[in-house]
């Protein structure tokens, strides 16, 4: 992927997750940063997905009370036939 | 012997990387194993690349081993804060502010849409956000001129910066 020189706030949100894993190649990064540098939105955004990574690392499948994973799963298939 | 290849960064407060969170020591050298653009080394700036990466706190940075250009950063494996360039302070960003903002007005202060950015920067410049201001001011030259007067605008920018802050071309 070669993202545009300047990218929108809209790109940036599709590439936030390959940022956060360091799947995107090195020009693509200059260009994330960059937008990071000037734009307080998109780095608030990039904050609270790190803070949501974190939080979400240490959870395990056991820490999911039954019914909450049912409704989930629920949740998710709902999302797929949309 | 290669000779020491001077360059910068812009860090926030109290020498944080803005983007690894890593806290430089000063005057110490730090060292990784390999230098990868945006991956592993340390980065910084040219004087041209001075625009796109403003920050809190600008320092000299030393830099050794083999120095890989890049688009709009240089990377080493090895490198070591030697000053900060104090002339960099919330005042010094006001006033380049302030330029861009004379700048973009004569250029384009009566060009039907491209006089919105004038607006824009004043307000940028009023809530302390010179780097959006920066980037506004290099848009509406886009928009008037293409991609490369993007690209002359920054460099604009950077010439300014050289000048007040007496850095040299690196």
């Amino acid at each position: 992927m070669r993202l545009d020189r300047e990218l929108t706030c809209a790109q940036l949100v599709e590439v936030i997750t390959d940022y956060l894993e360091g799947a995107l190649a090195p020009v693509d990064v200059e260009r994330v940063e960059e937008h990071l540098v000037f734009c307080d939105g998109c780095t608030t955004y990039l904050e609270q997905m790190r803070a949501t990574v974190a939080m979400a690392g240490r959870l395990r499948a056991e820490d999911i009370p039954p019914e909450l994973q049912e409704r989930l799963l629920g949740t998710f298939r709902e999302w797929r036939r949309l | 012997m290669a000779a020491p290849v001077i360059a910068y960064k812009f860090l926030d407060e109290g020498r944080v990387a803005p983007f690894t969170r890593y806290r430089w020591p000063e005057g110490e050298w730090v060292e990784t194993p390999a230098a990868v653009p945006c991956e592993a080394g340390i980065h910084a700036c040219r004087v041209a690349d001075l625009p796109f990466w403003l920050g809190r706190e600008l320092w000299e940075v030393e830099l050794d081993g083999d120095v890989i250009a890049f688009e709009r950063k240089v990377v080493a494996p090895r490198g070591r804060l030697t000053r900060r360039v104090e002339e960099w302070n919330r005042s010094l960003a006001d006033e380049f502010a302030a330029a861009l903002l004379v700048h973009t007005r004569r250029r384009f202060g009566s060009v039907p849409v491209l006089s919105g950015f004038v607006g824009d920067i004043a307000q940028f410049r009023a809530t302390n956000r010179v780097p959006l201001a920066g980037f506004a001011a290099a848009r509406a030259a886009e928009l008037a001129g293409g991609p490369r007067a993007y690209e002359e605008e920054r460099l604009r920018q950077a010439h300014w910066l050289a000048d007040r802050l007496a850095l040299g071309e690196h």
